[in-house]
């Protein structure tokens, strides 16, 4: 076995942070923040197609649909991970998790994929909103994530 | 001793960025954050493969790159530019982003060799501030058989140099100057000895 190199290395990246001139920090997470939110409506319609296609998987049963069931739960949480989407964002992951799990354990029940996309659509409904609906919408979805 | 602060202004200007994701909305968004840091340089790939090409033709100072992708995933990426690559193009910064870490990349993710894992959700501050943390990167870089990239033994260092955080050295809180007389001898004795107590 060869023995480990270890060594200090100083990147480009480092010394153009440093380069004179640039901008304050707060004003460039402002400007960043102002650009993302541009693309809110476009993503919030691209989450909207990706359920639609979850809901033509969930209505195909398919056998072997579970690898794009988590690859749509996993599209939304890229997507919807941008902005502050709370509890959307929350059951989409939870989807992923029960998905990824079921996959692993080879034993994939369809009733706890249909329950995450109707909470989904209920809280794409709301407007992402927290509160009382959602946290009990989030709190049933755990239940399953903690059967399964 | 007082930490160094972190910077107030910073200039991302002259840097090369690749971002690398297959999803079209997450690329426009990510690319839009950059913008936003004045970033005026960006290489915008689909795949990993595309990524692989360009940098087989130039050099650039931070990847970011989605980890789920199809054919070559962001952790296989990682690895391939930090093993098959030529310095220093092998020691670039890598930055994940992961939305959902799927149970059998985990082990992936910790042995790639990239610089840090964004999970999200994510904001502009919190990317920002990762790439501040580059620039303060304390980390020694490793090269071995099994694996090339930052050192991750850092449990116990907490964030860089200038970055707030509790570190393992740091005291719990501030002691201050005494306020009361040092104790006697006698009575740290009694303290400290064990004695007979008659009941």
């Amino acid at each position: 076995m060869s023995e480990a190199r270890t060594f200090k290395i100083k990147s480009t990246l480092a010394r153009q942070l440093q380069d004179p001139g640039g901008s304050q920090v707060r004003d460039l997470e402002r400007q960043a923040t102002a650009r993302l939110e541009t693309h809110r409506d476009d993503a919030m319609a691209a989450v909207v197609a990706t359920l639609d296609a979850l809901d033509a998987l969930c209505a195909e049963a398919a056998m072997d649909a579970g690898p794009r069931v988590y690859a749509q739960a996993s599209s939304i949480v890229d997507v919807a991970g941008y902005f502050d989407t709370g509890p959307l964002f929350h059951a989409a992951y939870s989807l992923c998790e029960v998905s990824d799990r079921m996959l692993q354990a080879e034993t994939w029940h369809w009733p706890s994929i249909r329950v995450h996309a109707q909470a989904l659509r209920l809280i794409l409904a709301s407007g992402c909103r927290a509160g009382r609906t959602s946290e009990t919408l989030l709190a049933g979805l755990r239940s399953i994530n903690q059967s399964r | 001793m007082a930490r160094p602060s972190t910077p107030d202004r910073v200039n991302l200007a002259r840097s090369k960025v690749l971002l690398v994701d297959h999803n079209q909305n997450s690329l426009d968004m990510l690319s839009s954050i950059f913008h936003g840091f004045g970033v005026k340089q960006q290489i915008k790939c689909g795949s990993s493969p595309e990524a692989v090409s360009i940098l087989e033709t130039r050099d650039v100072d931070l990847v970011l790159i989605d980890c789920s992708m199809p054919e070559m995933d962001g952790y296989d990426f990682t690895r391939w530019l930090r093993r098959e690559t030529e310095p220093p193009i092998r020691y670039t910064p890598v930055i994940l982003l992961t939305g959902h870490a799927a149970q059998s990349k985990v082990q992936k993710g910790r042995d790639c060799g990239a610089s840090f894992v964004v999970t999200k959700p994510l904001t502009p501050n919190v990317l920002l501030q990762r790439i501040l943390w580059l620039g303060a990167d304390e980390r020694n870089l490793v090269e071995c058989d099994t694996y090339v990239g930052p050192d991750r033994r850092v449990r116990s260092l907490g964030p860089p140099v200038g970055m707030p955080g509790r570190r393992s050295g740091d005291l719990s809180e501030h002691v201050g100057a005494a306020t009361e007389a040092n104790m006697d001898q006698s009575s740290i004795d009694m303290m400290m000895k064990p004695m007979k107590v008659a009941l």
